[in-house]
């Protein structure tokens, strides 16, 4: 029998102080651990993490929640969240009731390291500050000023990760070749602060925010084009709560705009099998779903297939709300499950537009021993790769 | 049991260090922690609290924000925090400073006193061996492993290839290795509890010391960064060509073959 445990309310009144404002809301209908990716997954994690049981100990005030491996589970895909008939921001209590942790200062073992170089060096990926913009070195990337329309932002990821480049490369390649008339910052920002928000630690993103706004300003910045959903989702929904009002788009959207524009083009002839694997970030969060499909089937050549689970259900490939740095044993990573849904469509390629989804379905790629038969591509490399006859 | 641990908290382990017009190490806008070695410590001190009762005091050093760092150990489960925070902690040594520890230290009861073997910062050890001098009781460092028998201690200890076990009497300090224990995540309702927990906070003259006593014994002449890392070298041409290359560029150029 498990040991019977107190109710709080002044745990409840701390969790919801801490931003979990809609966890009252819940019913406990269920609807969201059913429709959870850990579901689909064997393994100790999926085993304890059960994300309507949260949201249930956060109300009671019940001791539980906070234990590692339940508190940093959820990849913050947004499944649940969309579907809730109580319209509940899981997402936001999830991080709340992290921050009830991390704010004091405690952050898993794994984890101190990424918070430790962000506050260092402004990314989480250890790199030096002064190498932010070192990939753009031959490139001949205008700077922003008053006379550029757009800012282009870069994720960290693309700007220290060898493999990641290449999609900063890529976008900068094809916003050339469209005429675009944007410039970078890159050298003087900062991460943009999504997933460390998501991780609990707001401290560490009110600072981020803070000093990204006030270059932004600074600057003259009214329209940004990310090159990742993660800080197209920072930018829109949560900057302008601190001052940063822009108007953000992902590179995606300008390119399938200007594509029909005719201002882009692809002449290269792909003749592959393609499908596309929304990322969250995109999808559901920004409600981007027909940019990317635009474009991809503006290749000539190319065979689009949908996968099983596209669109708004779309499965996610882990990388969220802070558990692209989660050790996973192979066979319990969502990665793997999306990489078989396009060994069944037969794909030749599996692309899509995020350096985080990218990261986590490489890795799966290769674990399951599939580069033989499925690439995985980012949009923005398999446009480049076709913008040429 | 009446339990004291000694912590420092100090610049995070990502931290990038940089030194400001008149060669100090600037600490503006450095992401600060608790010492790690300082954890074990304080893990130690807990784990010794559920086995044979007591209290956990937290006793510390430092600036306005070194409290954050006692509420730290507080919610993970310890009872109560003394910091000692004065402008004069800005100039002062590892004598100095363990003059002044000591003074803190003695205004509790104690029966053991925990530190970590070394704060990652200056990574000086001084303080907690300074402390028991102070105190005149007996010091063990480098503890990997703590059994407590009354007012007996068996203490073990990493010593170069190996370790030794030592048996001391109680009062004494023990400063923590890593490997002693694995430092515990507190619980929601410990760090609610540790808002409450009682932290006093005092100055050098609070404990019966001035300036005039503590004039430092060491002076820091000069600080210098590592001289930055030259840029590699790649070699082109395929595997058997580079590996030769590389052979001869190490004997030729690096002389290290």
């Amino acid at each position: 029998m498990e040991e019977i445990k107190s109710v709080s309310l002044e745990m409840k009144d701390y969790i919801v102080s801490s931003g979990a404002e809609t966890l009252s809301w819940c019913m406990q209908c269920g609807l969201c651990t059913n429709l959870c990716p850990w579901r689909l997954v064997p393994g100790e994690v999926s085993e304890a993490f059960n994300i309507r049981k949260m949201q249930r100990l956060g109300q009671l005030g019940l001791e539980g929640f906070e234990d590692e491996e339940i508190l940093f589970a959820c990849a913050t895909c947004g499944m649940c969240q969309s579907n809730c008939p109580r319209k509940v921001e899981i997402i936001n209590n999830v991080r709340s009731m992290r921050n009830t942790t991390v704010g004091a200062g405690f952050l898993p073992a794994h984890l101190r390291p990424i918070a430790g170089s962000i506050h260092a060096n402004g990314n989480p990926w250890s790199g030096e500050k002064e190498k932010r913009a070192e990939w753009q070195e031959g490139l001949d990337i205008p700077a922003f000023s008053e006379d550029t329309e757009y800012l282009l932002y870069v994720c960290c990821t693309s700007c220290y990760d060898t493999r990641s480049k290449k999609i900063a490369k890529s976008i900068v390649s094809l916003l050339k070749e469209a005429g675009v008339s944007f410039g970078v910052l890159t050298a003087e920002e900062n991460c943009c602060g999504e997933t460390i928000r998501k991780l609990g630690d707001e401290e560490l993103f009110q600072k981020l925010a803070e000093s990204n706004i006030k270059l932004f300003n600074s600057k003259g910045v009214k329209k940004i084009i990310t090159t990742s959903p993660h800080c197209l989702y920072a930018f829109k929904k949560d900057y302008p709560d601190y001052g940063g009002e822009y108007e953000v788009v992902h590179y995606s959207e300008v390119l399938s705009k200007l594509m029909k524009e005719g201002k882009l083009t692809f002449k290269g002839e792909v003749g592959k099998k393609v499908t596309f694997h929304d990322p969250c970030y995109l999808g559901r969060h920004n409600e981007v779903y027909d940019a990317p499909r635009e474009l991809i089937q503006a290749i000539p050549g190319v065979e689009f297939v949908e996968l099983e689970r596209n669109k708004s259900k779309s499965l996610c490939c882990a990388g969220g709300g802070g558990r692209v740095w989660a050790e996973v044993p192979m066979g319990q990573r969502f990665g793997e499950l999306r990489i078989t849904d396009a060994v069944e469509k037969q794909a030749d390629v599996l692309v899509t537009a995020c350096p985080y989804c990218i990261l986590m379905l490489d890795d799966a790629c290769a674990g399951l021993e599939k580069n033989d038969v499925l690439e995985v591509m980012e949009m923005s490399e398999l446009l480049c790769s076709a913008s040429k006859p | 049991m009446n339990i004291i641990v000694c912590i420092k908290q100090t610049f995070d382990t990502e931290a990038k260090i940089v030194l400001d017009g008149n060669g100090k190490i600037d600490p503006n806008g450095v992401n600060l922690i608790i010492n790690p070695y300082d954890e074990y410590a304080i893990e130690e001190g807990i784990r010794l609290k559920e086995k044979f009762g007591g209290d956990v005091t937290i006793v510390t050093m430092g600036g306005p924000r070194a409290q954050e760092a006692v509420r730290t150990a507080l919610a993970m489960g310890a009872d109560k925090g003394v910091v000692v925070n004065d402008p004069i902690l800005e100039g002062t040594d590892e004598w100095a400073n363990a003059e002044i520890l000591a003074k803190a230290v003695a205004q509790l009861p104690y029966d053991i006193i925990l530190s970590g073997r070394i704060a990652i910062d200056d990574g000086a050890s001084q303080i907690s061996v300074r402390l028991a001098e102070a105190l005149n009781i007996p010091s063990v460092t480098s503890v990997l492993k703590l059994e407590v028998a009354g007012t007996q201690v068996t203490a073990t200890r990493e010593i170069d290839g190996g370790t030794e076990t030592i048996e001391v009497a109680l009062p004494a300090v023990f400063t923590a290795q890593k490997g002693l224990n694995e430092p515990r995540y507190p619980s929601v309702a410990g760090i609610m509890k540790a808002k409450k927990k009682p932290l006093k906070s005092m100055a050098v003259a609070d404990l019966g010391l001035a300036a005039g006593d503590l004039a430092s014994k060491m002076s820091v002449q000069k600080y210098t960064l590592p001289t930055a890392r030259q840029a590699g070298q790649k070699i082109p041409g395929d595997a058997p060509q580079a590996a030769k290359e590389l052979a001869r560029l190490l004997h030729e150029e690096a002389k290290v073959l």
